[in-house]
């Protein structure tokens, strides 16, 4: 396609450039009703699996209907869903914190159209595109990260296994029969982008091989110092080199017996890469939460230390992930988050509910912090 | 490797049009990426962030942080910004012949 100029001048980047004006105001984009009686709301109440009904002191009710997104999603349906709020919610929507969709209508007349138009909508391959759900006691969207689509650094990938998963959970985003909402999240390598540190369930990439060392490159796109400061284990030192030609040249050397994977290196050093189609996969974490109710938040923690890349479903993921959910299901107390029930019954039963094996891999090592995870009491369950 | 050629000298690049090797730097590079950057006049100014960049570089080997490129200089953020649009990183290590900035950039 030919070139066609924003009325940006190359040869002059500085002249009429416009910075430092920040997003829109969030209020410019209000629907009326939610203008009108902002901070004046009274309860809220869901009606059914993703809508919900805001009453405010005026007596003016706003309908909320939650639909899924997928996230990562194109123009074309950008402006689908611009069609479906012009035509029913008067131009007006909002995204929510985990990228799903939701379409406000003022009048309760106006929501079964609305949930009616929505669910009549699939991709051609059959997919819902407009799923209502999401809300309450059951799994919502999967807050999720770049994977194979963009990222350099990933050991899975996101998007696909965030389809599988869903599709295995489908029920429960359209259902609320949990007994406290489940989060899922994902995250591509252990940089952890997103919420899997913090998720009742968490998918997480991770490698298993050390990094692979271009000597040749190393010293000229690398800052050497920068790669060995960015080890955990320090596993890395500084080393000079004969390349098969004779040339000495500045690099590092890894210690394989101390390396875990992490791949932080290779995210400051382009010359140490370590993605590996065998050695790849996914790590299962559990019981992780934000909320402050009735306990204070908690970390996620590895249940499951590695399950491979299965392209395009990652059937054995979503089958532990099936089963981690069933189990939290059948045994949990109302209100009571996963991480809460598996504390509340002690770990040794959480895996022999879900079924889960337990390996070495899971005991925590790492620095003097480890020895607080260990058992100090006499305290367990045969 | 994507090379580029200017003042009667080669140079091979990277695709974000960074030098292979801070080893083939040289004036025609500063030329160069000045004409990249949009820079018009190089000043003594522009001449100082270079050198600080690059004795830092050969003692330490690697890049200032912002702060110590600052302090050393006495130029505030906002001052190397007027001089390099693109900043810092993209814009005065690229000149100075440095390795393209990695991280969660």
């Amino acid at each position: 396609m030919a070139f066609i100029s924003s009325g940006y001048d190359p040869s002059s980047p500085m002249k009429d450039r416009i910075t430092d004006i920040g997003p829109r105001k969030y209020d410019e984009f209000y629907p009326p009703v939610i203008s009108k009686n902002k901070g004046k709301w009274l309860y809220h109440e869901y009606l059914q699996p993703g809508v919900f009904v805001h009453v405010a002191e005026s007596g003016d009710e706003v309908y909320s209907v939650r639909v899924g997104g997928m996230r990562l999603m194109s123009i074309g349906f950008l402006r689908e869903i611009c069609e479906i709020a012009d035509k029913h919610c008067g131009g007006y929507l909002r995204f929510t914190t985990r990228n799903n969709i939701e379409f406000m209508v003022d009048n309760k007349s106006k929501v079964k159209p609305l949930v009616d138009d929505l669910m009549s909508r699939k991709q051609p391959g059959g997919c819902y595109k407009f799923p209502v759900g999401g809300t309450g006691a059951g799994i919502t969207n999967i807050v999720h990260t770049q994977g194979w689509i963009h990222c350099h650094t990933p050991a899975t990938d996101a998007s696909g296994p965030v389809k599988a998963t869903m599709d295995v959970l489908f029920d429960d985003f359209v259902n609320m029969r949990l007994p406290a909402h489940l989060r899922v999240s994902l995250a591509c390598c252990l940089n952890m982008c997103g919420a899997v540190h913090c998720s009742d369930i968490a998918i997480l990439g991770y490698h298993r091989k050390p990094p692979m060392l271009d000597h040749e490159y190393l010293d000229k796109m690398c800052e050497i110092p920068l790669a060995i400061a960015a080890c955990p284990t320090a596993a890395i030192k500084p080393a000079k080199m004969e390349l098969p030609g004779g040339q000495k040249v500045n690099s590092v050397s890894v210690n394989n017996e101390r390396c875990m994977f992490c791949g932080n290196c290779y995210t400051m050093c382009p010359a140490m890469p370590l993605a590996d189609d065998v050695g790849d996969g996914i790590v299962i974490m559990a019981g992780g939460k934000v909320s402050n109710r009735v306990h204070a938040p908690k970390f996620s923690k590895v249940v499951v230390a590695f399950l491979p890349n299965e392209v395009p479903r990652w059937p054995t993921v979503t089958a532990t992930i099936k089963k981690i959910v069933e189990a939290y299901a059948k045994g949990a107390n109302k209100y009571e988050r996963l991480g809460e029930w598996a504390e509340r019954i002690g770990w040794e039963r959480f895996f022999e509910k879900c079924d889960l094996e337990f390996t070495h891999h899971l005991i925590d090592d790492f620095r003097d912090p480890a020895y607080f995870t260990w058992r100090q009491t006499t305290q367990f369950k045969f | 490797m994507p090379t580029v050629e200017f003042g009667g000298k080669t140079f091979t690049v990277d695709e974000d049009g960074f030098i292979d090797t801070f080893d083939n730097w040289c004036e025609e590079w500063v030329q160069h990426v000045k004409k990249e950057e949009g820079i018009s006049e190089l000043s003594d100014e522009h001449r100082k962030i270079v050198n600080v960049l690059q004795d830092y570089y050969r003692k330490n080997g690697i890049a200032p942080m912002v702060r110590v490129l600052s302090k050393v200089t006495g130029y505030k953020l906002k001052h190397i910004y007027e001089l390099f649009p693109s900043g810092p990183g993209k814009g005065a290590c690229k000149m100075a012949g440095l390795p393209k900035p990695t991280g969660c950039v």
